[in-house]
């Protein structure tokens, strides 16, 4: 440990600790712009400098290693002068007039440490240097006038997203932000996660959607996970008079530390279907408005009047844990219907529990992402999948960890990686014997053949393949099939003999839910008498969609208008993911929780409570005990 | 507009001033043996602005730029990114609603468009009082502190310049 003294505070701090952490630490207050806790310190902006005892200048803290008997002053005269100095130089150097900003007014950081100076005018007159704006990117606007260099978009998309589109042209004053090499946004290699744009401290890179809508404290902030896919990120929702403005990560959440992918942080606001707002019935052949009484009434007559075997109902992976509880009892369990069913063929989670049974806990938690030096990925497209995941693992790839990678379709997963190797196959058996093989140290050449892979490659990559640490191994729907059970479980077995972590990751929101409460994927679907489809705001599949489409008796429950809701006989209007709270389980199999945020229309109900209502008008109960069904999950992972 | 939200208290304020000069008073120019305080609002946007400014600091012991605009250039100062002469053309000849008989007014007794400054950028400020525009809060704390013969420490929520 390190003790040193910060405004006469005593402080002790771990070796290889900054001056401005060990600051926090003491609780002492030392305004940055270009330090992030999630990125590598860079000391480019100056405002962090502190008096050092014994130093002949002012030191920037956020890059000066504590050391031991260090005095440190972080409120001195000298100190206070060169941060009014170093604000009035950046206020001058670009248009950083806030009255005509978005980021005004608590959002800014330049404007925020400019009021903790006290800094009421401007000493330096601006330069009105002017630069283009580029609006070219459909979620986001670059603004390099109102930019302070700090390069922590630069450092975001490289060290934490692992995309390394944004950099810097030119030089001194005339520096500017460029996506890959000048090219604009929109038509750059840039994914959309949004990234820059959350940690951007001023105005340079602002949201098109949200701009101009409110400052911070005028939103209402509602934590939840994210539904995209099943990784569990962490999101804030921001919303103001019952409309959701911006969708952002939370920095402190474990897993996404504040990053989230395209579709967690924009695919709402681009979902552009019609919403669906009153229940219809279908009359005489036409669908028509009807009362929620008389459609819930419809829907128990025709439930009531069918065999269990005559009943078809499936729903969406994207409901909560109570909802899909709520289904399962009412339709497995009360009604006995032999086909429920969950929406997808995703198989991941399926295949995840009869793992279970022989190996017990045999899957990590995702944090064990971030430390692995090999990744071995199989039948999953992390990039467009589980991107957050991609993130991790493509920025790991670039500073030096191997990764191995079979997939049924070529993927852009690992496009500036330094050690390497792909296939594209459908035969993962074949690939579980190569990595057998390549541990053994068999000769793999008949298996390389197969896989499209050189000999050469293989045994130069799998060399020390016995000798590997802190080895993850990823598993993805193309692989983990109940079909190809033999094949994860050989794989299993020999991420126990490397000591490999294994992350199976479960398809969309809440599908290891579904699976341990007894809801499976199919890969077919059949018409029946009767087909209830509670779809809420998902997507259906085809199979689900013919065997819909071909059934007698027809309900839907969605919140939005499709070809299936003008094929139904009832049709019921659903919530969508922001009006509803829950329970979600999430890929590592610990339980997150989401509160509602935004108050549905009048007519949408959501689809745990129609289920309720319709056990009401069946004369049914409802044990609705959804905890015990997922309890003890946490136990199962390690 | 955030002037008259001192409601009240302007009545208050005004026991307290003897008001010499304003734009929309008869007397229009501080008096030439000088008054105690001088308030500014606005950037230096043309030659006539530079004058006012010059005259208001030769005349007044405490000058005072009020307002984003006369404290950082505001506004106006957006022109001097493309440049004034860009500007006047955007507004009178480009814009979609101007017909083709369009075109920058140029009577000689009009004042000359010039690079926008903050009126700190001319002459020497005493008193800045930032804010678009600054909260009636700010400003009677501000004229009131003046009144009383103090000079006004803008600090904490009463530097807001949104």
């Amino acid at each position: 440990m390190i003790k040193l003294t910060i405004n006469e505070i005593p402080v002790e701090v771990e070796q290889g600790s900054t001056v401005l952490e060990a600051a926090t630490k003491a609780g002492v207050s030392i305004p940055t712009l270009c330090h992030h806790p999630k990125l590598t310190p860079y000391g480019s902006c100056r405002l962090c400098l502190v008096q050092v005892e014994g130093a002949k200048k002012l030191q920037p803290s956020c890059t000066l290693p504590a050391t031991d008997g260090m005095i440190i002053h972080t409120e001195t005269e000298p100190v206070k002068k060169a941060r009014k100095f170093v604000l009035s130089m950046l206020f001058s150097e670009r248009n950083h007039f806030c009255m005509y900003c978005q980021e005004t007014d608590g959002d800014c950081d330049l404007q925020q440490a400019a009021y903790r100076e006290g800094l009421n005018n401007w000493p330096i007159t601006p330069a009105y240097l002017p630069f283009a704006v580029d609006a070219s990117h459909p979620d986001f606007i670059l603004d390099n006038n109102r930019c302070i260099i700090c390069r922590r978009c630069v450092r975001a998309c490289d060290e934490l997203v692992g995309n390394s589109t944004l950099g810097f042209e030119e030089r001194g004053s005339a520096t500017f932000l460029v996506a890959d090499y000048g090219v604009p946004l929109g038509k750059s290699s840039c994914i959309s996660c949004g990234n820059c744009v959350q940690i951007c401290p001023t105005g340079a890179l602002i949201d098109r959607r949200s701009a101009y809508q409110g400052r911070e404290t005028d939103l209402t902030h509602t934590q939840s996970v994210c539904v995209e896919c099943s990784l569990g990120c962490i999101r804030d929702l921001q919303t103001r008079d019952n409309r959701l403005v911006r969708l952002e990560g939370v920095v402190e959440a474990p897993f996404n530390e504040g990053l989230l992918c395209e579709l967690g942080r924009y695919k709402p606001f681009h979902d552009d279907r019609v919403r669906l707002t009153t229940p219809l019935i279908r009359r005489n052949g036409q669908l028509e408005p009807a009362g929620w009484e008389d459609a819930l009434k419809l829907v128990a007559t025709q439930l009531k009047v069918h065999d269990s075997a005559e009943i078809s109902a499936t729903i969406s992976p994207r409901q909560t844990a109570e909802t899909l509880n709520a289904f399962s009892e009412f339709f497995r369990e009360a009604f006995q219907a032999t086909d429920v069913t969950l929406l997808g063929h995703d198989q991941t989670a399926q295949v995840s529990l009869e793992l279970e049974k022989e190996f017990g806990a045999f899957e990590s938690h995702l944090e064990a992402l971030k430390h692995c030096d090999n990744v071995i990925v199989l039948g999953t497209d992390l990039v467009k999948d589980h991107q957050v995941a991609g993130f991790i693992i493509k920025r790991q790839a670039a500073r030096g960890t191997r990764v191995f990678e079979a997939t049924k379709q070529p993927t852009k997963l690992t496009a500036n990686a330094t050690d390497r190797l792909a296939c594209v196959t459908h035969d993962f058996s074949t690939v579980v014997e190569l990595l057998e093989k390549s541990l053994n140290g068999e000769s793999t050449e008949v298996t390389s053949e197969l896989l499209g892979l050189g000999t050469g490659e293989v045994s130069t990559f799998f060399a020390d393949m016995p000798a590997w640490q802190n080895t993850a191994i990823i598993i993805g729907k193309d692989f983990a099939t109940l079909e190809n059970l033999p094949a994860c479980r050989a794989l299993v077995a020999l991420a126990r003999r490397i000591n490999a972590s294994v992350l199976m990751l479960k398809g969309k929101a809440n599908a290891a839910a579904a699976a341990r409460i007894g809801l499976n994927t199919t890969a077919t679907a059949l018409p029946n008498q009767v087909y209830y489809l509670a779809l809420g705001d998902g997507h259906t599949c085809e199979h689900v969609e013919e065997a819909f489409i071909k059934s007698e008796f027809r309900v839907i429950h969605a919140s939005f208008a499709s070809n299936l809701t003008e094929a139904a006989d009832v049709v019921l209007p659903a919530t969508i993911w922001d009006e509803e709270g829950g329970h979600y389980l999430v890929t590592d199999g610990h339980i997150e929780h989401t509160d509602r945020a935004i108050v549905q229309p009048e007519n949408a109900r959501t689809i745990y409570e129609v289920l309720w209502q319709l056990a009401d008008k069946v004369g049914l109960q409802l044990p609705g005990d959804w905890e015990s069904k997922l309890g003890a999950v946490e136990a199962r992972v390690i | 507009m955030s002037f008259l939200d001192m409601d009240e208290r302007l009545i208050e304020l005004l026991k307290l001033v003897d008001l010499r000069a304003t734009p929309i008073t008869d007397l229009k120019e501080p008096d030439e043996e000088g008054v105690d305080v001088g308030i500014l609002e606005g950037g230096l946007s043309n030659s006539y602005n530079e004058e006012v400014a010059l005259k208001m600091r030769k005349r007044s012991k405490i000058l005072v730029a009020l307002g984003d605009c006369a404290v950082f250039g505001g506004v106006p100062a957006m022109r001097n990114f493309p440049g004034a002469h860009e500007a006047l053309k955007r507004a009178y000849i480009e814009t979609e609603s101007t017909d083709s008989s369009g075109m920058i007014p140029n009577d000689p007794e009009l004042s000359t468009p010039v690079h926008v400054r903050p009126v700190s950028d001319l002459v020497k400020v005493d008193v800045f009082l930032p804010g678009c525009a600054p909260s009636a809060d700010a400003i009677f704390a501000a004229l009131s502190e003046l009144a009383q013969g103090r000079i006004p420490k803008v600090e904490g929520e009463l530097n807001d310049w949104h």
